[in-house]
């Protein structure tokens, strides 16, 4: 195993290694490093890994990694660096030659013109004598100063210098193909492209599977999986939000067209996902290799199902209005009722249990009140192995994506409610002939944990809706009754 | 993939396949993909699939799916567009068990169940 530096990019801090390790076992990579060596708040972690191929091949479609070098060395002065880089001089030989170009560049501060040439002059030692090209160089080396990040310090040296041979840049410029400014159609509970492409990668979205995203809003999923080569289904309660207006937009059909991926988004249907038409064969594998969602919490998009409040009444049904049966008539529409949003995770996860092919994933977004969460709060299914989950903070509340994988067959026996033992991921994990195992890695397994707290516990986001806004109304943000808060992150759908 | 799920409607022989009646039919042409196609055919009802075909006139998939599909170019790429080509724009789908119907607009099938069939 050979080191080799990942540089981040500086957002979706929680989300960074949870990224690479699915995209380690999506492309078959061994990956190794010392989880105590991830920081947070620092954009670069030294990973181990068997070539320059394999490197390549696990950032290709990375969207939070910027790029990734052979490790040369790193120190706390270029003179403790250059000492190092001086250890092993076969390694600069076979770059004396070819096109080359520096590139310095600072964490936590900025360099001047001047200053990033007099750093590049300091290298001449490596003896690389080919011509300097800065549009199309053969090779391309890195110096990242880190100055690190606290506002207090006001660093003229960096902390670190870390230098490096650039191996692969990633897959993050994918991110204004799928920028929400640029999509024809939106709506507002549409998920930002960055955090999208990122679920398509958690959920090992590739050519051959199958991805099915049961409350589909306007699609933003269906497009990102769609993208790595997924086929894509999608289903909600609302039709309108599908088909959006008539006159202006075809709805997810357009964003389909303006993305060029007719070919592989399959279809939108039209049901309750609690009294949903898929079939379930026992003999057969489900059909859906992974699920990825953003469920309604209730905030943006009211979360329903079919039902009455009243209790359900079906003679209405049968009413004759205008010559014709009720429910035989176009703009029938069947009574629906608030989905409360706890419930709607223990169905999605019921659901998910039975349909996903084994090996195959489900991805949602968990929506929390931060004083209240606890990991406890986290469904689980005995047929589902937790393998990340990854915080979005918004200040008070936050949303956690959430990846788990199917470890176990259905049966009927096996529900959220039944006492919640499962095994590591890796003893029982058999994985679809094209994916290696899912390896024992630093997060696989370790989140694992029975759940406690007694029957009647309530998790933390129970009555989501109702915290969010209360909250809300108590913000300090909130200047007067009725004026708009501001705007400090995307609101929850 | 879908089948009836009217409450009380189970009768598995009856509820699956839906049958799919006044269609309109189109189809768009795009890349086969060969490994996807193997992944589908060890989900897909093979019998759903080529009756539902039948029904709609496209007479062309076999009765048994053959013993080397993947092998089997002519046979791959009527599976290819059977499956990945042909879209319903419109129509619907009549469960042979209960007789709801399913109506198929836009290309968006409404599998919502009205008040007294849930």
């Amino acid at each position: 195993m050979r080191p080799y530096l990942v540089h981040f990019a500086q957002f979706h801090a929680d989300f960074r290694l949870a990224e690479i390790e699915a995209l380690a076992r999506l492309e078959g990579v061994t990956l190794q490093y010392d989880p105590a060596q991830y920081r947070s708040d620092n954009p670069f972690m030294v990973v181990y890994l068997e070539s320059n191929a394999a490197a390549a091949q696990l950032v290709h479609r990375a969207i939070l990694v910027k790029e990734i070098c052979e490790h040369w060395g790193s120190a706390e002065t270029y003179e403790a660096l250059f000492a190092q880089l001086k250890t092993n001089p076969e390694r600069w030989e076979p770059y004396h030659t070819c096109s080359f170009r520096f590139e310095v560049k600072g964490f936590g501060g900025t360099l001047s013109l001047a200053e990033q040439i007099a750093i590049i002059e300091r290298f001449s030692f490596l003896g690389f004598d080919g011509p300097i090209d800065l549009k199309n160089p053969k090779e391309q080396f890195f110096v990242y100063e880190d100055y690190g990040i606290d506002p207090t310090e006001t660093n003229t040296t960096p902390h670190v210098i870390h230098f490096g041979r650039l191996v692969a840049r990633s897959n993050r410029n994918i991110v204004q193909k799928f920028n929400l400014k640029k999509r024809k159609y939106l709506g507002n509970t549409s998920m930002d492209a960055e955090l999208s492409l990122v679920m398509a990668n958690q959920a090992l979205a590739r050519p051959g599977t199958v991805i099915y995203d049961p409350f589909v809003g306007t699609g933003s999923f269906l497009l990102t999986c769609a993208h790595f080569g997924a086929l894509t289904m999608g289903s909600d309660i609302d039709g309108r939000q599908i088909r959006g207006s008539r006159t202006k937009t075809a709805g997810i059909t357009d964003n389909v067209k303006q993305y060029g991926l007719d070919a592989r988004v399959l279809d939108t249907l039209v049901f309750d996902i609690c009294r949903n038409p898929w079939r379930h064969t026992p003999s057969r594998q489900p059909w859906f290799d992974a699920i990825v969602t953003d469920p309604p919490y209730g905030v943006r998009a009211g979360a329903k199902r079919l039902g009455r409040k009243t209790g359900l009444n079906p003679d209405i049904s049968f009413r004759v209005i205008d010559g014709q049966l009720n429910h035989q008539r176009d703009d029938y529409y069947p009574p629906t009722i608030p989905y409360e949003m706890s419930e709607v995770l223990v169905d999605l996860l019921e659901f998910a249990a039975r349909h996903l092919a084994k090996g195959g994933r489900l991805v949602y977004w968990l929506p929390t009140v931060v004083d209240e969460y606890t990991v406890e709060d986290v469904p689980l299914h005995p047929c589902l192995a937790l393998v990340a989950n990854s915080e979005q903070p918004f200040g008070s509340w936050s949303r956690r994506l959430i990846t788990m994988e199917k470890v176990r067959d259905w049966e009927p026996t096996l529900s959220c409610h039944s006492p919640h033992f499962v095994p590591p991921p890796s003893q029982t994990a058999e994985s679809p002939a094209s994916l290696p195992a899912l390896a024992d890695t630093a997060t696989g397994g370790a989140i694992y944990k029975p759940a406690s707290g007694g029957k009647n516990a309530l998790p933390g986001h129970f009555n989501f809706r109702e915290k969010y806004f209360y909250a809300r109304s108590h913000s300090p943000y909130v200047h007067a009754a009725g004026s708009t808060p501001p705007q400090r992150d995307s609101p929850p759908s | 993939m879908l089948q009836c799920h009217v409450k009380g409607c189970n009768d598995p022989s009856l509820s699956f396949p839906l049958q799919l009646k006044d269609v309109e039919l189109e189809q768009v042409e795009t890349e086969q993909n060969d490994d996807l196609l193997a992944n589908l055919l060890q989900k897909i009802d093979w019998n759903a699939l080529q009756m539902t075909a039948t029904e709609l006139g496209l007479a062309s998939l076999p009765e048994t799916i053959p013993d080397d599909p993947d092998s089997d170019e002519a046979f791959m790429i009527k599976l290819h567009e059977v499956l990945m080509e042909m879209n319903i724009t419109q129509g619907k789908m009549e469960c042979r068990g209960c007789g709801h119907v399913y109506p198929i607009k836009d290309g968006i099938p409404n599998m919502l169940l009205a008040e007294h069939e849930i």
